[in-house]
């Protein structure tokens, strides 16, 4: 069936062909995988042959909406850029802010597939149905600001951009794609593929609108649930503070990592706190159809910066032994130029620091120095000297120069900065994302950390934790719905899919696609040749005691990380491998 | 005994905003108890966090010392 909410058509861009194409949306997809996340990893499934080269012009780089898209439906203007990553060979999707997802849902199409790979830089432009494929020409090697600047002068404010880097160009495989200067679709080298398409820019205008099944109702339960579940301060701090909160209590938590994760906790967190950042705030913003604004420009003497982000900040900061607030925002918004993601740079640098103190290899910078570490972002983005190393990533670079165990990584996706042994749970969800290590998918210092809920050093219940988590997280993406709608529930999420598409759905209809949209990305997977052995944890974090902070002491036992991950494949009906059966592989099919 | 008590995240507004507070207790108290006695029913908070006790996170029963720092969080979403 149709269901409403949805264009019904799939903007298809053969680059390597230089024509592009629409068809219809599969929306037996749809009914099953609903829109960003879920639906573009059922497409990438479908159309990707296992084994491919994901920088080679066989990989798809799919721009995805969902049904909410354009709506107004709150937190709703997250766009989806999904492929196979070149950092892990596992499938990628990563979720980027701002306004362009609205501006492709109003030029008429569901999502945009790119295959192939043009002829030479290119940029796309894309004004409601009329779809060109220009020369990127001077735009080619410029940073991401200064290119996306030069496209808006050129085609105005009403267009939406996704751009990327020297990085991306350089097919770094941490190379990010940012959209609206500031917003970026960070992790597993998504912009590489971009690049590798010789893909500069695709640019978007739409003009038209969305249709919804129920309008009145619709509008009527809007406005309720933007006024009775949205705007409730245990949403609206981030209108405050954004996530510059989670340093303190990550802090005082246990789990706030320091120099490349050999310890927790820092005793200047206060020089880089959200309190130092906020006090050069500059300015403010939300993203498309956003009830709660996070974005928070910070300008400090030459640098500019929206957020900065927690990830940013632990990384550039305590992660790198550095405490000096303006080196850390330079820092981001150097990385953010370049292309590269935060985090996997700032790992791989950090743990080149590692490596240069413990005499293991010489990288030539060491913990503290924090120009030389944003020095390093230039030398990575353009492979240059010793950036052409550290931009092998950590896993690789620790491969090639030593540093194995304390080389933070899953499956070559470098760790975000929340330390597992303050966090017992989240060791297991970064080994069980779908993509490396990510915390995206599952958040466990939130029941473990910052809740009094479930005891952190113990693997007890972790199962059943992270599962509960990750459903939830995967609906809520495959609905493009921004994590800070904190108390969100399946019953909102099921009442307004009914109210949008005409088609009735029930919360028990919601956790069934999140279950779903988890099995799907493994099955990705699992065809890629994954399973138990690429479920990870960094030795560190098995060997070595925490020495500081409320976790001081804490390792996890190697049993204890196999106990949860025991736990976890139950849990989801696969074997003691990680492997799922055939059955339950043809029924998400 | 004298214990300081800082609220952090949305906690503050059953103090009308107020963030900080010092207050007396009775030698032995509890992060629990001390909480109460300032008007703040853990249990009686949707989505309360955690506590802190010189930084460091702690248990509700952890009995604290005179000259403690204890602070309360709400719960954190997101990442």
């Amino acid at each position: 069936m149709t269901m409403t909410g949805y264009q019904n058509n799939v903007l298809r861009v053969d680059l390597s062909a230089g024509k592009s194409s629409a068809e219809p949306l599969r929306m037996d997809f749809a009914e099953k995988y609903i829109g960003q996340k879920g639906l573009a990893i059922r497409y990438l499934y479908e159309e990707l042959k296992p084994g491919i080269d994901a920088l080679g012009p066989e990989n798809k780089l799919l721009f995805t909406t969902g049904p909410f898209t354009g709506t107004g439906v709150p937190c709703s203007g997250k766009l989806s850029v999904a492929a196979k990553s070149p950092a892990t060979g596992t499938i990628n999707d990563c979720s980027i802010g701002g306004h362009t997802a609205l501006k492709i849902k109003y030029a008429g199409y569901d999502m945009l597939i790119f295959e192939g790979k043009a002829a030479e830089p290119s940029i796309v432009v894309i004004d409601d149905d009329k779809v060109t494929i220009e020369p990127a020409g001077e735009l080619w090697g410029k940073g991401a600001h200064v290119a996306e600047s030069m496209l808006q002068k050129r085609f105005g404010k009403d267009f939406g951009f996704l751009v990327i880097g020297p990085a991306g160009e350089n097919l770094v495989t941490m190379a990010c794609i940012n959209s609206d200067y500031y917003r970026q679709a960070g992790r597993g080298g998504i912009g590489a593929v971009m690049g590798s398409k010789n893909l500069k820019a695709v640019c978007v205008r739409g003009t038209g609108s969305v249709k919804v099944a129920n309008i009145d109702t619709f509008s009527e339960k809007l406005i309720s649930y933007l006024q009775e579940n949205v705007l409730l301060d245990d949403n609206t701090y981030v209108f405050d503070t954004g996530t510059t909160a989670f340093l303190e209590a990550c802090n005082d938590g246990g789990i706030l990592p320091k120099r490349n994760f050999s310890d927790t906790t820092d005793e200047n967190w206060t020089q880089y706190n959200g309190e130092v950042m906020l006090s050069k705030l500059a300015g403010k913003r939300g993203c498309g159809s956003c009830g709660l604004g996070c974005g928070n420009f910070i300008k400090w003497e030459d640098a500019i910066v929206e957020g900065p982000e927690y990830e940013s900040i632990a990384v550039a900061g305590p992660n790198a032994d550095v405490s000096d607030p303006y080196a850390i925002l330079k820092y981001n918004e150097v990385a953010d130029d370049m292309g590269l993601d935060t985090i996997s740079a700032g790992d791989v640098i950090i743990w080149a620091m590692e490596m240069t103190e413990k005499g293991i290899h010489d990288f030539g910078i060491r913990f503290g120095e924090a120009e030389k570490m944003r020095e390093y972002l230039g030398l990575i983005a353009r492979r240059e000297g010793v950036g052409a190393d550290l931009a092998l990533g950590v896993k690789k670079a620790s491969e090639k120069f030593g540093g194995t165990d304390f080389a933070m990584h899953c499956k070559g996706l470098e760790y975000p900065q929340y330390e597992p042994r303050g966090s017992w749970g989240m060791s297991m969800a970064y080994a069980v994302s779908d993509r490396g290590a990510c915390h995206m998918r599952a958040y466990a210092p939130n029941e473990e950390v910052f809740a009094a809920s479930i005891p952190p050093y113990t693997s007890e219940g972790k199962g059943e934790m992270v599962y509960g988590l990750a459903e939830y997280n995967a609906v809520k993406f495959s609905l493009c719905i921004c994590d800070f709608w904190a108390t969100l529930n399946y019953d909102i999420m099921a009442d307004l899919m009914t109210e949008v598409t005409g088609k009735e759905w029930t919360a028990d209809d919601m956790a069934a696609v999140g279950r779903r949209v988890i099995n799907i990305a493994r099955a990705f997977n699992q065809r890629e040749g994954f399973n138990r052995k690429d479920d990870t944890v960094p030795k560190r974090i098995v060997k070595e005691a925490l020495k500081s902070g409320p976790a001081a002491g804490q390792v996890i036992p190697e049993e204890a990380f196999n106990d949860m991950l025991d736990q976890y494949y139950s849990v989801m009906c696969w074997d003691k491998n990680g492997m799922m059966p055939q059955d339950l592989i043809d029924s998400l099919l | 005994m004298r214990i300081k008590i800082l609220l952090r995240g949305t906690l503050p507004k059953y103090w009308n905003g107020e963030k900080e507070r010092i207050v007396e207790v009775a030698e032995g108290a509890t992060c629990a108890e001390t909480l109460k006695a300032a008007g703040l029913d853990y249990l009686e908070i949707p989505r309360f966090g955690f506590v802190a006790v010189n930084g460091k996170k702690a248990m509700m029963d952890q009995i604290l010392q005179d000259g403690d720092e204890l602070k309360a969080y709400s719960k954190i979403s997101g990442g």
